[in-house]
């Protein structure tokens, strides 16, 4: 539908992301040490909007690090496209990252943050103006382009760091927890335009969060991770539920219920500690998990 | 049905989400404007009354009125001499400026960005900020000569430690979230270091080269005054030395001005072309 226009124009190399055995391990101040990830497995197809949804503190954000190449020491494999992630993005594989905070530069405007990138992978700065101008307006940010970002509000802060992974045609997006810092009407208002974004543009799309109703809204599977060590513990597929997807959908919100449910169920198998930190929902710091520690 | 939905609420949204920090319009800030020169007149104003007061309490000798002063000064100015001095003084200035934040920007980025930099030049730094600036310039006359090296090398070896720390300080504290960004997006090393590292750094690097300015030129004055035979700090221990206040009041005016015009009218207007993406921190 409303982005199918510029779908056209935009490249489509969705890449598939295999994980197998990926167990990561922090070591603490005191020579102790933290598991996050153990033996944690899993795979998403090319073109796949997954979504993988957890509690505060499972390792969700060290397995985005694992595959956008910031965080390579841990064990297992972790493979985009058949081959380890090292390589892949040597080989020019693009990753584009929406972090929790947009993460813009301030001392440089809109269009330079997204210019950044660009440079950065590569694309020749004959099309940078095209390709910003195209992807500022698939976030309503046309008009923004010249503005520093302390000028805009988070949410157009947000849109604008969206924009800069779309601008890069990444083969891959990674996604943590990017809605959670804003207003829920913000947060719904963006989800929307992501979904319309993605549906042009059908890269595989990797998107942590510990929102269930936002998992289900967006995605076409679910992967659930329980914390202390994270590992992934269920899988949810909701490809029948058709997309354009809209908040009013009873389909919607009926899934959502049996995905809490679920959730529920898996976290109601640890400690009754655990679970008061869940349902409150709050974002718990990740050192949360050092009681288990690894010998 | 998507789109039915989405409309109403993009209209909202676009709305709130309007920027807020925009320059306003052009009244309020000629405004805002002249309100700043007004304060800063007042302030000037002050300052050469409270002069006057002093002046007015104390026998003109030990403290002569503003215009006494300027009348001395003019009077120099047009004879010659004081020129020589100036220049002088503000070819020191120049070297030890440079002298201090060259070799400041390399402890301070090595010891930002290396440990064991940090863990060597730290005792260095703390023993050379602790050791008085008078101890220092003495020991530099002493071991070097009574020359124009050993002054300017005496006057920069106090700032440097002081400027060493802020550098070092705002190296450590760049933030780590926005390198990890550039690294995600592919950025090479050399372009992070310059466009996402240096940035960061460059108002503090700014501030810490406006504040070493301000204090070599008052180490230089001392350097002069202890082992120079010319240069301004040289002056004014001549005039006090005859009891003329005047004409140590009229040396040191001279000098104000200059470093106020460099500090205000060069650096000042550096500063706000550079900067400007900042939000002024007085909206709060």
């Amino acid at each position: 539908m409303t982005g199918n226009g510029q779908g056209t124009q935009l490249r489509s190399r969705a890449a598939s992301i295999e994980i197998s055995q990926v167990t990561k391990i922090f070591p603490d101040s005191r020579g102790g040490a933290l598991k996050a990830l153990d033996r944690a497995s899993c795979s998403v197809s090319p073109g796949e909007f997954v979504c993988i949804l957890g509690p505060s503190g499972c390792g969700k954000s060290t397995l985005l690090n694992i595959l956008s190449g910031l965080d390579e020491s841990y064990e297992g494999s972790a493979q985009i496209h058949g081959r380890p992630v090292r390589e892949q993005l040597a080989a020019g594989f693009r990753v584009g990252y929406v972090f929790q905070e947009p993460r813009l530069m301030p001392w440089r405007t809109v269009r330079e943050n997204i210019e950044f990138a660009l440079r950065a992978s590569d694309f020749p700065a004959s099309q940078w103006r095209a390709k910003i101008d195209r992807c500022l307006a698939l976030v309503e940010l046309s008009d923004f382009g010249e503005f520093y970002p302390l000028q805009l509000s988070g949410g157009m802060q947000q849109r604008a760091s969206i924009a800069r992974a779309f601008a890069i045609e990444p083969d891959i997006l990674l996604m943590d927890e990017p809605f959670s810092a804003l207003d829920e009407l913000t947060a719904r208002r963006l989800r929307q335009q992501l979904l319309t974004i993605w549906m042009a543009y059908r890269s595989t799309v990797l998107f942590v969060t510990h929102n269930a109703f936002e998992a289900t809204f967006l995605s076409d599977r679910i992967l659930m991770m329980t914390k202390g060590p994270g590992r992934f513990c269920d899988e949810i597929d909701l490809k029948f539920l058709t997309r354009p997807r809209s908040y009013e959908d009873t389909q919607v919100f009926d899934a959502s219920r049996n995905v809490v449910r679920r959730l529920f169920d898996h976290v109601g198998s640890l400690d009754a500690e655990d679970q008061t930190q869940l349902s409150s929902a709050r974002s718990a710091p990740a050192l949360q998990n050092s009681t288990r520690f690894v010998p | 049905m998507t789109a039915l939905h989405a409309s109403p609420e993009t209209a909202k949204s676009v709305t709130k989400d309007a920027p807020t920090g925009l320059p306003f319009g052009v009244s309020p800030w000629l405004e805002a404007a002249c309100g700043d020169y007004a304060i800063k007149a007042l302030s000037v104003l002050s300052l050469i009354g409270l002069w006057y007061i002093a002046a007015a309490r104390l026998p003109a000798t030990i403290m002569p009125p503003p215009h006494t002063v300027v009348e001395v000064l003019w009077q120099e100015m047009m004879s010659g001499p004081i020129w020589t001095h100036v220049l002088v003084t503000l070819r020191r200035i120049a070297i030890a400026f440079s002298l201090a934040m060259s070799v400041s920007l390399m402890l301070g980025f090595a010891m930002g960005m290396f440990r064991a930099a940090e863990r060597f030049f730290e005792v260095w730094v703390l023993t050379a900020m602790i050791v008085p600036s008078l101890v220092l310039i003495l020991t530099i006359y002493m071991v070097v000569g009574l020359n124009d090296m050993a002054a300017t090398i005496g006057a920069a070896l106090p700032v440097i430690p002081i400027v060493t720390i802020n550098i070092w300080e705002s190296i450590k504290s760049v933030d780590t979230k926005l390198i990890d960004m550039a690294k995600v997006y592919r950025a090479e090393k050399m372009r992070i270091i310059r466009s996402v590292i240096t940035p960061q750094i460059a108002p503090t690097l700014f501030a810490s080269a406006r504040f070493g300015l301000g204090l070599v030129w008052k180490t230089v004055l001392f350097v002069e005054l202890l082992g120079r035979s010319d240069g301004i700090g040289y002056q004014i221990q001549f005039y006090y030395q005859l009891f003329n206040m005047s004409g140590v009041l009229a040396h040191a005016l001279l000098f104000l001005i200059i470093m106020l015009i460099l500090e205000i009218g060069i650096l000042g207007r550096f500063e706000r072309r550079f900067f400007h993406w900042r939000p002024a921190a007085r909206r709060l």
